[in-house]
């Protein structure tokens, strides 16, 4: 594959990032925004040591670890928010511990099963946490389109497309990395091909749903709530009594 | 084997997922007139809802009739309830469906975040209450001697939610985000609710 094309999600990360800082996103989505740098720095370290294998190896490594550490937390961000108004009830608290669990639990499972290539314990280690935030940004994204009928929530909202450009290309790599490593020496190209496609389509939709403005004012306190209701009821007595 | 299925019932499920949304975007979503919502609602009787979940009368009713006939007026009311949660789960998203009408996809006001965030207490709260009397109503372990016939008023939490204040707060944050309804419609909204 040509080095131009391999760099194709990179120079769309930049534009994220730029749509990102024009719209000012850092202060509502302060962690996918930490994603989104991270994600350009680490595209550009990957370039500058393109020409150097042993240090692109570690470079490489490291920035996978800091993808998917990024990833997750940008995870717990959107859920945070879709997720807002639960905030007194216990359980509400415990759904993303819970999906990141269960995303762990699959990846060593899966470890587990079919023992990995990697002999280097360090980038087992990595390996298995990248397939368990795979696993958990698919879930999240599933169980947050299942939100949209069962809740009424609007599809067109930004914690719903971030969690959208995750799923979509956590699905994509759950099924190459778990499913098509059949494909014998072939897998290799097409892993670089699809998660190329995938990443770049993910970054596509990112820059879609941040190309609109989307301001979420924060919600009325309770008294200004309880005040409008008062005048609210006061006005239908007073309707009431001209009848 | 296992593992193989889940990862494919995950993997299926994100898939699942990209296809709705991609049909989201694709169709464009129905014109809702305000003036109609009110039409939409199904009326909601609080004085029953209060009654069917007040623990007084599972007492009286359990000291006044004998077990055949308290099951029976159990189910009864069961089946009662189960209709105003119907009725609840109903109203919050015709509300919610109007409020994403009303306040359109960007600049979106404080009230409709509020409402919103009602809707989702109070499909949560029905969801988890319906599926407990399904199982009560499909169940009917207390015949059997096995379990004592439940109380309704046990319902009046589920999910760690308390179903009549999340309605209460739902009718309030309605209330405040149509309050650009006609007089009339809006006495009407706030009484079918």
């Amino acid at each position: 594959m040509s080095i131009l094309l391999q760099y194709i999600p990179l120079g769309l990360l930049a534009a994220l990032l730029w749509v990102l800082l024009r719209r000012r996103a850092y202060r509502e989505f302060p962690c996918f925004f930490l994603y989104v740098a991270f994600a350009v720095a680490a595209g550009l370290a990957r370039f500058v040591v393109h020409g150097n294998q042993h240090t692109l190896y570690a470079t490489f490594w490291v920035t996978d670890a800091g993808y998917a550490l990024l990833g997750a937390l940008a995870l717990y961000e959107v859920l945070r928010k879709v997720l807002r108004g639960l905030t007194g009830i216990w359980w509400a608290h415990l759904i993303f511990p819970a999906i990141l669990a269960a995303g762990a639990a699959l990846s060593l499972w899966h470890s587990h099963e079919v023992p990995s290539q990697v002999e280097d314990r360090l980038l087992l280690v990595i390996v298995t946490g990248e397939i368990a935030v795979r696993f958990a940004q698919v879930l999240v994204f599933a169980g947050m389109v299942a939100f949209v009928p069962l809740f009424g929530l609007r599809w067109r909202q930004q914690p719903l497309g971030i969690a959208m450009g995750f799923g979509l290309y956590s699905t994509v790599a759950l099924l190459i990395t778990l499913k098509l490593s059949d494909f014998g020496t072939g897998f290799k190209f097409l892993w670089g091909v699809a998660s190329l496609v995938a990443y770049s389509l993910a970054v596509l939709i990112w820059i879609w749903f941040f190309s609109f403005p989307q301001k979420e004012e924060p919600a009325p306190n309770p008294e200004q709530v309880a005040f409008a209701l008062d005048t609210l009821n006061r006005y239908l007595e007073w309707l009431r009594r001209m009848r | 084997m296992f593992l193989a299925t889940l990862t494919w019932v995950i993997v299926t499920s994100g898939t699942l997922a990209l296809l709705y949304i991609l049909r989201c975007a694709c169709t464009r979503a129905p014109k809702f007139n305000l003036n109609d919502l009110v039409h939409f609602l199904y009326p909601v009787d609080v004085s029953l809802l209060d009654s069917l979940l007040d623990p007084a009368a599972d007492f009286s009713l359990r000291w006044s009739l004998n077990p055949r006939a308290f099951r029976r007026e159990q189910r009864r009311r069961m089946r009662l309830y189960r209709e105003l949660l119907r009725r609840m789960s109903h109203n919050s998203i015709i509300l919610a469906e109007f409020g994403n009408a009303l306040f359109g996809e960007d600049e979106r006001p404080p009230l409709a975040s509020e409402l919103e965030g009602a809707v989702i207490k109070v499909r949560l709260y029905t969801g988890f209450a319906r599926l407990r009397l399904r199982l009560w109503l499909l169940l009917p372990l207390d015949s059997l001697g096995i379990v004592p016939t439940p109380q309704l008023a046990r319902l009046r939490k589920a999910a760690d939610l308390d179903g009549p204040k999340a309605y209460d707060e739902l009718k309030i944050a309605a209330a405040a985000a149509f309050a650009q309804l006609q007089p009339t419609e809006l006495e009407a909204l706030t009484r079918n609710l």
